[in-house]
């Protein structure tokens, strides 16, 4: 069951970092996710991106998003290791399975809920109305053609 | 501040009651003002980003402070969702904690 956990990681490299280590980097880290029994499920590299404020000394910073699925340990042994990497200025691991989950469930309830309302002929649209002044006049004339 | 929210309040009973005509909303300023609907809602988005600092930008205005609720109109779900996607964002540096 804990086995199923996703977490996002973003870390910032400063932009004097070269292709060579942000590709080490990366395999370091694919490596540590192994080893801890983890699964890579996508990386995305946003490039150079202009920081909103600065950090340290830099205005810049090279962005690295990594998917993956693993456990607590190892989340923990991924946030040591970047602390300890000068190059990374920046670093964020978030859990993001339940608020996916929960963003699915919310998302299929309404499907059905749309479907449920096509199939008795009733408006659709939900519950988000009643107060709605802009809203309010085509509803009256959704509810004139049924 | 209390003024303010007290005029709020009546505004959203108001358009819960019979329309913009009604007269029953208490003391009532002469201004119109239009019942805001949460931007979430209504665009059915059910997982606010941190990652997308463009979406979030509008939601912390010149001195990057987060927008309050009665004025963006966001509901209470969303304004929670939308407080730790800002806050995310700004460790990441995509957005700022402040600016001068």
């Amino acid at each position: 069951m804990s086995q199923a956990r996703q977490y996002e990681l973003v870390y910032i490299l400063s932009p004097d970092a070269t292709e060579q280590e942000i590709t080490d980097l990366h395999a370091q880290i694919e490596s540590i996710i192994a080893r801890y029994q983890g699964e890579l499920v996508r990386t995305e590299n946003w490039g150079r991106r202009k920081l909103a404020f600065r950090i340290g000394k830099h205005r810049e910073g090279t962005y690295v998003l990594e998917v993956f699925k693993g456990s607590g340990e190892l989340t923990k042994e991924l946030d040591r290791r970047l602390k300890v990497i000068d190059n990374v200025i920046r670093h964020l691991c978030v859990r993001v399975d339940e608020e996916l989950r929960l963003a699915e469930r919310t998302r299929a309830r309404r499907e059905a809920e749309t479907q449920r309302r096509i199939a008795r002929g009733l408006p659709v649209g939900g519950r988000s109305r009643r107060a709605d002044d802009e809203g309010g006049d085509d509803d009256q004339a959704d509810r004139a053609e049924v | 501040m209390a003024e303010e929210r007290r005029g709020r309040g009546g505004s959203g009973s108001k358009a819960r009651g019979n329309g913009r005509s009604g007269e029953k909303g208490g003391p009532r300023r002469g201004m119109f003002r239009r019942r805001k609907v949460c931007k979430f809602c209504a665009d059915k988005v059910d997982y606010i980003d941190y990652k997308d600092a463009k979406m979030l930008l509008p939601f912390v205005p010149e001195r990057a402070k987060i927008l309050p609720r009665r004025i963006s109109g966001v509901c209470a779900m969303h304004q929670r969702k939308l407080q730790t996607a800002i806050m995310r964002a700004r460790q990441l540096a995509l957005l700022p904690y402040s600016t001068d």
